[in-house]
C-alpha cells in the first residue's frame, strides 16, 4: 500500500466520524495546551532567573579569590589560602577556554570636593583588557599608572554623580541643587583620603601613634558608563596606582599588595566556564561564577518545572485514554470492515499501520491546535500575570516538540488497537451479523 | 481443454472446538480443481461448504492434510503469508456484497489494489474497465446504497476480478438475492469467469446455482460424496467417490 494511499484512507476514516475525531481532538487539544502553558510557565520562570543573573554581570566570567573553603569527609570546614600573583594569572592564561584575564583589588575611600564628600568604592585594574570585561566610559578615557606629584588618575562611577552621593559632612545635605541636578561634576577638583578623621574628625586627633593620612589630589579622567554590570558601582583606577596608595595606607586600608584581591577571568564562551571553573577550582582556588549559582537556582527551579509539566501531564494522559478508548471503539465498529479488507489483500503491517495514522492524525490536529491555544493563553497570561513576576514564555523547540510529543503520545494510545486491529480475524467479514 | 491441476486438497480436516465439544467440520476432503475450472460445492447446511471454501481462500488454517493451490502449501503458511498469497492469486466475492457503504462503485472497485500499491490513476482506469465488463459504466459514481442488489453483486464481481487473480472464491454469491435476479448474476459470473478463462470455486446449497457450474462437488457431513460434471450440452457424467480415489 502506498504511503499516500495509506494517509488518505486514514484521514477519510476519521472524516466519516467527524464528530468523535473532532472530540477526541479536542481532548488532545486541552492536554497539549495544558502541558505547554505549564511548561511555558516554568520556561519563563527560568528566563526571568536568568536574567536577573545577567544583570549582576557577565555569564561567561569566573572571579578567582586566594580563598577556598572545603568540607572534609568529618564534615570539618577547613579554609585554605593561596597566593594570587602574576605568575598564577600567567598559569590561568594557559587553561583552555580562557580568554583573557583581569586581576583587580578592590578598597574603599573618601572623596572631597569642595564642601562635599562622598564615600567611594575603588577598583584597580587592568586598563587595558577593561573593555573586554564590559568596563566602558560615558565620557573621558581609561585612568593612567602615573602617580607623579601626588597626583592619581580616576575614572568615577557614573552612579556617583546621578543620584547625589555626595553630601555635605557638615549638614547632612545632598550635593543637589534646587531643580535636582547635581551641584558635584566629573570636571569638579577632587580629593582622596582614606583616613576618615581627615573628613569627619579635627585634624590631628587620630588615635595615638598614627601618622594621619594624606589627602591625594585625583584627576578625573572620565566617567563609567551605565552599564548595569557588576563594575558599575565601581571608581576606576589603574591597579599599580591603587597598590602604591593602599601600601601607603595600611594603617587604613587592610589590603595585602603582594597579591591580587581577585582575578576575574574571561572564558571564551558560556559553554567553556564550567570546565575552566573546576581547574581553578582543583588548583586550589575559591571561585564564583554566575552559572555556578544559575545552575544551583535552576536545580530548585527544575522541581517546579517538574511539577508544572506534571499537572499539565495528567490532562495529557486522560487526552490519550481517549484516544485509545476512541480507537477501540472505532475498531469495535469496524470489525467487519476490517475482516473484508484482509480478504481483500490488505496486508496486516497495512491495517496496522493505517489504524496508528489515524491515531497520529488525531494527535497531530491536537497538539497543533493545542499549540495556538498555547500562544493565545501565553499572550493573556503575560498580559495579566505581568504584575505578579510569572512570565509565560514558548519557544520554538517547545512548540515543535509539544507537536511531536502528541503525536508520540497518540501513536503510543494507537498502538495496542492497532494491533487488535491487525490481528482480528478476516472470516469477521464473511459471517453475517 | 488441457486438465492443469490447480487446486490439489488432499486429506483435510477441520476440527472446531466449541466448549469442551469437538466439531468435524471437515473429515478428510480429497480433490483436485483444474485451471479454468468452473466448479461448485454444493451440500445440506452445516455439512461444511463454507468451511472447506475458508480453508481454500486461506481465510482458515486446516487441522490436518494438505492445501495445494499453484503449487504453494497453503497449510504451511503464517497469516500475513497468506494475505500476499491472496493478493497475488485469489479474488473474492461475498454473499452479502460487503462493498463499503461510503465508497462510490468505481472507489469500491478500485479498492483492493490500493493494497496492491497500484497507483491511483491506474487503479480507476482498472476499476472502470471492470466495472464496463459487469455491465455498469453507467453507476459507477453510485453508492451502494443507491443500487439494487443484482447491481452491488455485480460491483462485487467486478472488485474480485479487477487484481486479475487465477482463482476467484464466491460463497452463496445469490444467497441474498431473488431467483431472477441470480440467474441474471450466475450468468454474467460464469460468462466472465470463461471468457477470462479464470477458476472459479463457489459454495451454493441451491442445486438450480450448481447447474450453471462445469463440476458439481457435493458434501456431507464434511466428506466429498460425489462430483458431477455438466457438459451444459445436458448429457451429465457422474463419478463416485471412494476414499479420495476418482472413478471414471
Ligand atoms: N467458527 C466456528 N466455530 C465452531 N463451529 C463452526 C464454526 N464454523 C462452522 N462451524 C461448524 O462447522 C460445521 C460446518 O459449517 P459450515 O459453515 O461450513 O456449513 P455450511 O455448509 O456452510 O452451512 P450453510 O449452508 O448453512 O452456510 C457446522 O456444524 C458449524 O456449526
Ligand atoms: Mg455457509
Amino acid at each position: 500500500m502506498k504511503f499516500s494511499d495509506m494517509l488518505r484512507t486514514a484521514f477519510l476514516n476519521l472524516w466519516r466520524r467527524k464528530l468523535r475525531a473532532f472530540l477526541t481532538v479536542l481532548g488532545m487539544v486541552i492536554g497539549t495546551s495544558s502541558i505547554v502553558v505549564m511548561v511555558s510557565l516554568g520556561i519563563g520562570m527560568r528566563e526571568a532567573m536568568i536574567e536577573s543573573y545577567s544583570q549582576m554581570g557577565s555569564m561567561t566570567n569566573i572571579t578567582v579569590t586566594r580563598w577556598s573553603s572545603s568540607v572534609d569527609a568529618n564534615g570539618n570546614y577547613t579554609s585554605t589560602e593561596k597566593d594570587l600573583t602574576k605568575k598564577t594569572v600567567e598559569q590561568f592564561k594557559l587553561i583552555p577556554g580562557v580568554e583573557v584575564i583581569m586581576p583587580r583589588i578592590t578598597t574603599w575611600g573618601m572623596v572631597k570636593s569642595g564642601r562635599y564628600v562622598a564615600d567611594i568604592s575603588i577598583m584597580g585594574i587592568d586598563t587595558s583588557v577593561a573593555s573586554e570585561f564590559g568596563i566602558t566610559l560615558a565620557e573621558g578615557e581609561m585612568p593612567s599608572a602615573r602617580t607623579t606629584g601626588g597626583t592619581y588618575d580616576i575614572v568615577f562611577g557614573s552612579d556617583l554623580f546621578q543620584y547625589g552621593y555626595f553630601y555635605d559632612p557638615n549638614t547632612g545635605k545632598q550635593a543637589v541643587d534646587k531643580d535636582g541636578n547635581p551641584k558635584v561634576t566629573w570636571d569638579s577638583r577632587f580629593q582622596l583620603t582614606f583616613d576618615s578623621s581627615n573628613i569627619y574628625g579635627n585634624p590631628g586627633d587620630s588615635m595615638e601613634g598614627r601618622t594621619p593620612g594624606k589627602m591625594y589630589r585625583l584627576n578625573a579622567t572620565g566617567v563609567t558608563a551605565a552599564s548595569g554590570n557588576e563594575f558599575s558601582y565601581y571608581c576606576l583606577m589603574d591597579i599599580e596606582a591603587l597598590k602604591k596608595l593602599a601600601k601607603e595606607n595600611k594603617d587604613f586600608v587592610n589590603i595585602d599588595t603582594s597579591n591580587y584581591n581577585e582575578v576575574i577571568v574571561k572564558c571564551t564562551d558560556t559553554d567553556a566556564v564550567e570546565s575552566v571553573n573546576k581547574t581553578i577550582k582543583d588548583m586550589g582556588y575559591g571561585t564564583q561564577c554566575l552559572q555556578e549559582w544559575i545552575e544551583q537556582s535552576e536545580q530548585s527551579i527544575k522541581q517546579t518545572q517538574y511539577l508544572l509539566g506534571a499537572i499539565g501531564g495528567v490532562s495529557l494522559l486522560v487526552a490519550a485514554i481517549g484516544i485509545m478508548n476512541t480507537m477501540m471503539m472505532s475498531i469495535y465498529e469496524r470489525t467487519k470492515e476490517i475482516g473484508i479488507i484482509k480478504v481483500l489483500g490488505c496486508r496486516m503491517s497495512n491495517i496496522a499501520g493505517m489504524f496508528l495514522t489515524e491515531s497520529a492524525y488525531i494527535g497531530l490536529f491536537g497538539g497543533a491546535l493545542g499549540l495556538g491555544v498555547s500562544y493565545t493563553l501565553s499572550i493573556v497570561l503575560n498580559k495579566f500575570l505581568a504584575q505578579s513576576g510569572m512570565h509565560s514564555s514558548i519557544p520554538l523547540y517547545l512548540a515543535f516538540g509539544a507537536v511531536a510529543f502528541s503525536i508520540l503520545v497518540a501513536l503510543i494510545s494507537g498502538l495496542y488497537p492497532a494491533i487488535r486491529a491487525m490481528r482480528l480475524s478476516p472470516l469477521a467479514a464473511i459471517r453475517n451479523e | 481443454m488441457e486438465q492443469v491441476p490447480l487446486i490439489e486438497v488432499r486429506n483435510v480436516t477441520k476440527v472446531y472446538h466449541v466448549g469442551s465439544v469437538d466439531v468435524h467440520a471437515l473429515r478428510g476432503i480429497n480433490l483436485t480443481i483444474n485451471r479454468g475450472d468452473i466448479c461448485c460445492i454444493i451440500g445440506r447446511s452445516g455439512s461444511g461448504k463454507s468451511t472447506l471454501l475458508n480453508v481454500l481462500a486461506g481465510l482458515e488454517h486446516v487441522t490436518s492434510g494438505e492445501i495445494v493451490i499453484a503449487g504453494k502449501r497453503l497449510d504451511k503458511m503464517t497469516q500475513s503469508e497468506l494475505i500476499v498469497f491472496r493478493q497475488k492469486h485469489v479474488g473474492f466475492i461475498f454473499q452479502s456484497f460487503n462493498l463499503m457503504p461510503y465508497y462510490t462503485a468505481l472507489e469500491n472497485v478500485a479498492f483492493p489494489l490500493s493494497f496492491r500499491g497500484v497507483p491511483a490513476r491506474k487503479r480507476n482506469a482498472l476499476a472502470r474497465e471492470a466495472l464496463k465488463t459487469m455491465g455498469l459504466a453507467t453507476h459507477m459514481k453510485h453508492k451502494p446504497s443507491q443500487m439494487s442488489g443484482g447491481q452491488q453483486q455485480r460491483v462485487g464481481i467486478a472488485r474480485a476480478l479487477v487484481t486479475d487473480p487465477e482463482i476467484v472464491f464466491a460463497d452463496e454469491p445469490t444467497g441474498n438475492l431473488d431467483s431472477n435476479t441470480s440467474d441474471d448474476v450466475m450468468n454474467s459470473i460464469c460468462d466472465v469467469m470463461r471468457a477470462q478463462n479464470k477458476t472459479l470455486v463457489m459454495v451454493t446449497h441451491d442445486p438450480h446455482m450448481a447447474e450453471f457450474a462445469d463440476k458439481v462437488i457435493q458434501i456431507l457431513d464434511g466428506k466429498v460424496v460425489s462430483i458431477e460434471y455438466n457438459d451444459h450440452s445436458d448429457s451429465k457424467k457422474k463419478t463416485d467417490v471412494k476414499q479420495g480415489v476418482e472413478t471414471a
